[in-house]
């Protein structure tokens, strides 16, 4: 890659540029491992979810984003997608890990996909839908990935309401009488 | 001439080796137009269990997310945990850890060499790398008890030594593989009933590789240069000598197909050798584990609030966790992601124009937790037939012998 | 060495995943390659259960495959015999408690021989085949 590789710090800067307030919150994060105490190097980004779809097009800006997959939170009263990038792969100990966190009501948890800009988000964009109960808009596939064709249409296993599994739950040690 | 697709399915079921997975294909003729998968057969809701339990209960769960990778899962949940509760982990232990890593390493390649070369009915050479794969087992038992689940790892650590008296054995059975990769690399690379049915099958470039997030020595052989070991430090790979394999180092350039994926495998296992060599050499010395009493981890984690993401390189490629704790007994959210996961995608660009007949070695060539296929349903003008594994074993067989004449 | 009278057939393996990790698949196909090598004694793995005397089932059951085991079982000639190998199959083990769990394996069908171990060593996999395989002798005498 012929591009000149950015600094975290200068990443950070050049994001808050481009979208302001529309970016919350960043932290850099670096560890050191090893004996001669090499470091490696995430960024915690907050984003406004109208902002994500820009977010990850400016992003290839950088570099073509690898995206890792999208986990979730359940927070009560918002659901929390949290997607994990990679960017400047492919350059020793150079890479850096990017987690962009959109929080979402939940009466109305909607977010437009990101398979325009990565095809390759549809598995996890799909699994989002399942285990989450997030609506995911314009996704070119909404069927089940991992759940059964017969799992329950409103239980969604990583919720942590009503909706969740607990019903479904069996224990297996369980001995009946 | 109008042109008659038709569809079939394959699977879940079938007799060899990993999970159940289920393909429809889309066929004109023998070639595939269409393909189309159905996975979670396996699923056995991993995750929400883990929300139920504390990290070091975790720890035997995430070793049996998958029993060829449980040491990149483990690993991988460790470090998120560590991130998140802020624990550092001591040289040694980070030595450890990265040699357990590449003894799996070698065990995994060595057994996808043998499954890759079943696919082509190739059954001589399953045998000889199975035989040749007994020897890394031998050492992973020397070294941590058991062959396949391995039980190594805790928060912040590790829970067994490596000891100067066990380097012998080491060295010798990094020997063996040594000269053994002569021979490997000559029948698997020098071969022609291997180069004929990998060469120019199952391609997926560079383009797609990254647009569908490939990773692992999928999107290696494809030349994208992606490994967590080099890119983002972790355990003892940042202070190791170690370079991203790419199959140009062999061929000058990297196509993308099956071929390069068998190289990329190869050059690792001898990467794998160099790295544990390189471990044993520079072992410091000190403790195995930040915090030995099991009930004081406990109560340390118990306290910790903070969210945390750790990345291995698996033998099929990254693997990340992330870990979210609340101050509570059980983490909030435990989000896992093994490569087969990200590797789903690029089976249709790979699968699109190849014949029936090399749906084995494509499919097997991403290394997924799943291999070969079972029961084959051909429905062709009304009439319905079962093929079953063996009929599309044959059929691949069958096409390595035509190929040969 | 003679062998003892229940060797004088060879003995046909179908194997089904119905949830497990692996661990235990990758030891049956050890058991079957040189090191350990059952295959000397003709046993082997088929491509369809219709063609087998033994189902080897791995996992603790999940929802999606429970039709498949139960399909797959009736599909078996007579005299058959079922092994579940890996704790969670036998038990559910570490994964006990879940939404997406029907097993363990006695529960859906008959199951003749239980090898435990996490996963089990192939050694244990002979010995629990050769435990079906004196099963299956027995049943052939009643006939």
């Amino acid at each position: 890659m012929s591009k000149k590789l950015l600094t975290p710090e200068e990443l950070v800067k050049d994001l808050k540029q481009a979208f302001k307030s529309k970016i919350k919150d960043a932290k850099i994060e670096r560890r050191a491992v090893g004996v001669k105490k090499k470091e490696r190097t995430a960024l915690w980004l907050k984003a406004d979810k109208e902002s994500l779809h820009d977010i990850v097009k400016h992003l290839k800006n950088y570099d073509y984003p690898h995206l890792a997959v999208v986990s979730g939170n359940d927070l009560g009263k918002t659901i929390e997608l949290i997607y994990h990038f990679t960017v400047y792969y492919g350059n020793p100990l150079q890479e850096i890990l990017i987690n962009i966190s959109v929080e979402l009501p939940k009466e109305k948890p909607v977010i437009p996909t990101i398979t325009d800009i990565i095809p390759g988000a549809l598995v996890t964009e799909r699994e989002k839908q399942e285990m989450l109960g997030v609506k995911i808009e314009g996704i070119p596939d909404g069927r089940r990935i991992f759940l059964p064709d017969d799992f329950p249409e409103d239980v969604y296993p990583w919720r942590k309401d009503e909706k969740g599994p607990q019903k479904m739950v069996r224990d297996l040690y369980e001995v009946k009488k | 001439m109008s042109k008659m697709s038709y569809s079939i399915p394959i699977g879940p079921i079938h007799p060899a080796l990993k999970e159940p997975v289920m393909f429809e294909f889309e066929i004109e003729g023998e070639r595939i137009v269409g393909v189309d998968f159905k996975v979670g057969h396996v699923h056995r809701g991993i995750e929400w269990i883990g929300t139920q339990k504390n990290p070091l209960q975790i720890l035997p769960i995430a070793e049996r997310i998958c029993g060829i990778c449980n040491i990149s899962h483990p690993i991988a949940f460790c470090m998120a945990t560590e991130e998140a509760a802020g624990i550092e982990v001591p040289e040694r232990a980070q030595y450890i850890r990265t040699i357990t890593a590449e003894l799996e390493r070698i065990h995994s390649h060595m057994l996808w060499a043998g499954v890759a070369a079943h696919e082509i009915g190739f059954d001589s050479v399953l045998y000889l790398t199975w035989r040749v794969r007994e020897k890394v087992l031998d050492l992973i038992e020397y070294l941590t008890g058991n062959r396949i689940t391995k039980a190594m790892f805790t928060v912040g650590g590790v829970r067994r030594d490596i000891t100067e008296e066990q380097y012998p054995k080491i060295r010798e059975a990094l020997n063996y593989y040594k000269e053994m990769f002569n021979k490997l690399k000559h029948v698997f690379l020098d071969d022609k009933t291997v180069r004929m049915r990998s060469r120019n099958c199952g391609v997926l470039t560079k383009k797609e590789a990254l647009e569908l997030c490939a990773v692992g020595p999928t999107a290696r052989a494809s030349g994208v240069k992606k490994d967590v070991r080099v890119d983002h430090a972790y355990a003892a790979y940042g202070d190791l000598d170690i370079k991203t394999v790419t199959p140009d180092a062999v061929t000058g350039e990297a196509k993308g197909d099956v071929y390069d994926r068998i190289i990329v495998r190869l050059l690792e296992v001898a990467q794998s050798v160099d790295i544990i060599e390189q471990c044993i050499d520079n072992m410091p010395s000190g403790d195995l584990v930040t915090e030995p009493k099991p009930a004081k981890l406990l109560a340390l984690l118990r306290k910790a609030v903070g969210e945390g993401v750790g990345r291995a390189e698996a033998p099929r490629g990254e693997v990340i966790h992330y870990v979210k704790l609340t101050g509570e007994e059980h983490p909030y959210t435990w989000k896992v992601r093994a490569p087969t996961y990200n590797n789903l995608m690029p089976w249709i660009p790979m699968l699109m124009g190849e014949q029936i007949a090399d749906i084995p070695i494509v499919a097997a060539s991403t290394d997924p937790c799943m291999s070969c296929t079972n029961r084959v349903t051909v429905v062709k003008k009304g009439r319905v037939d079962i093929l079953d594994h063996e009929h599309l074993h044959k059929l691949s067989v069958e096409k390595t012998r035509r190929l040969m004449q | 060495m003679v062998l003892p009278k229940s060797f004088k057939r060879s003995l046909w393996v179908f194997h089904i995943n119905t949830g497990s990790c692996n661990g235990c698949d990758i030891e049956i196909i050890a058991a079957l390659t040189p090191r350990y090598d059952v295959e000397r004694f003709g046993i082997k793995l088929v491509g369809s259960p219709r063609h087998a005397d033994v189902l080897l089932i791995t996992g603790p059951v999940t929802r999606q495959m429970v039709e498949k085991v139960k399909t797959a079982y009736q599909q078996m000639p007579e005299p058959k015999a079922v092994i579940v190998v890996g704790n969670c199959g036998s038990t559910g083990h570490t994964f006990h408690t879940s939404y997406n769990l029907v097993g363990p394996v006695d529960t859906i069908i008959p199951v003749d021989v239980y090898v435990p171990g996490c996963p089990p060593r192939p050694e244990a996999i002979i010995d629990g085949v050769v435990k079906a395989w004196l099963k299956l002798e027995t049943l052939e005498a009643k006939r």
